[in-house]
């Protein structure tokens, strides 16, 4: 998806919500990262900042929503169902 | 801003370095900012850090020079409450961790002033849409009021954000009356509804001693040659009248005209803010394309800039500033970024234009 401002926090472009099974793997935001989210477009209770979110073997598996503010980069890729 | 580099604004550094220098000894250096946004903030924390602590920040030289070792008092003021302020909360985080940073400026909040604005009706905006960044906001508000700053601290710099504040004079000062000496205030309290209460003067005046304010209370926009004739802006809100982006049809025009960002909604919001608005009015122009196709291709830009006589400077060109301006002789530190080029002429000849 889209981001804006590089990956360092200064906008909120690339927020996410993750599914609430997931988000104790992922975990809270850090203070800086929800003041960001603050500015987001309806942030819920398990939104992060997707260029936050450090991919590990653990979170194989990710199951994410991208919200309608966000910019689907992919969206015109012919995924089969 | 002069501090960003901005060629038209240049001459300023000097015109501030006069006023910033001609304190009365006897007297506490200050400056007044009006208006509580993230530009009045950004002025009153780079003004207050001074020299020091921004030599390895972008900061242009010519304008770093000036700040000197930092202002030594700044009153940010506004006219309404904190939970009205258009601040965001990670420029407020800022200004409460200068001292935890080795920043010798200490942030000021008036807690009597955060109660005063908290209003029944401003209750209900933090719990409103929009209440949780302003809820958070609140928090950390009150924490920064009630932090203390020992003795030490006394004769270093502050930065004090003030509310319920209404600027209603300048004064110059008693002799020399060709320079600014004081703002008076009226202390103000807010009434009204939820979303939109005023400030209404109480009657209650506080002067603010200052060798210079500065104004930053936001923009309105502009209507361009011919639209207020066609009824096409609404020069109360500063916007133009559109539905879905698509500007209001003036009589006998073929459409096609489109608008989007502050001059759509209002000057508020942020890059993420404009992302939205910005699909919006590209979802009615993909519609209306649809419907009838009046520009059915792109034009070829590069032929119509030429006709013109219209000189570019090209993407390849402008990795020839960036170059230039990140060269190492350039800069003041290591760690500095960049050394901006500060006019126009000096980043065409960059350019290689």
């Amino acid at each position: 998806i889209e981001c804006a401002c590089s990956g360092i926090m200064a906008c909120s472009t690339c927020h996410v919500v993750i599914s609430k099974d997931w988000f104790p793997k992922v975990g809270e935001p850090c203070e800086a990262e929800q003041d960001m989210l603050d500015l987001a477009y309806n942030p819920q209770h398990t939104s992060r900042l997707g260029c936050q979110i450090v991919l590990t073997k653990e979170l194989d598996g990710l199951v994410i929503k991208i919200p309608a503010s966000a910019n689907n980069l992919m969206d015109f890729v012919p995924f089969q169902d | 801003m002069p501090f960003a580099g901005h060629p038209d604004y240049g001459h300023i550094g000097a015109l501030v370095e006069d006023l910033l220098s001609s304190q009365n000894k006897s007297e506490k250096q200050q400056v007044v900012v009006i208006g509580q946004g993230n530009v009045a903030l950004d002025c009153a924390r780079i003004m207050a850090k001074g020299i020091s602590h921004l030599v390895d920040t972008d900061i242009t030289s010519s304008a770093l020079e000036v700040l000197k070792n930092g202002v030594q008092s700044t009153v940010v003021l506004g006219r309404r409450g904190h939970v009205q302020g258009a601040f965001t909360i990670k420029e407020i985080r800022e200004l409460t961790k200068l001292r935890k940073e080795g920043v010798n400026v200490s942030f000021l909040v008036r807690s009597d002033e955060l109660d005063l604005g908290m209003t029944h009706a401003s209750e209900e905006e933090l719990e409103g849409p929009g209440g949780r960044p302003k809820s958070r906001i609140d928090k950390l508000l009150r924490q920064a009021a009630e932090s203390f700053y020992d003795e030490s601290t006394l004769d270093e710099k502050e930065i004090s954000l003030r509310f319920l504040l209404n600027p209603i004079e300048f004064l110059p000062l008693d002799d020399d009356p060709s320079t600014l000496g004081k703002v008076v205030c009226e202390r103000t309290k807010l009434e009204g509804e939820p979303g939109n209460q005023s400030a209404v003067g109480t009657g209650e005046f506080e002067t603010f001693p200052a060798q210079m304010a500065l104004v930053s209370i936001g923009y309105k926009g502009v209507a361009l040659d011919g639209m207020q004739n066609e009824g096409l802006f609404d020069p109360q809100r500063g916007v133009v009248k559109h539905v879905g982006g698509k500007v209001a049809e003036a009589a006998g025009s073929k459409g096609g005209l489109y608008t989007a960002g502050w001059l759509k909604r209002g000057p508020s919001g942020i890059i993420g803010t404009n992302i939205m608005d910005a699909k919006d009015t590209v979802i009615t122009i993909l519609k209306d394309l649809a419907k009838q196709p009046i520009y059915k291709k792109g034009g070829d830009i590069d032929k119509f800039l030429k006709k013109r006589g219209v000189s570019v400077v090209t993407w390849s060109d402008y990795e020839n500033i960036d170059a230039a301006e990140t060269r190492i002789d350039r800069k003041r530190t290591e760690v500095q970024p960049r050394e901006k080029f500060t006019t126009v002429n000096e980043l065409l000849v960059a350019a290689g234009v």
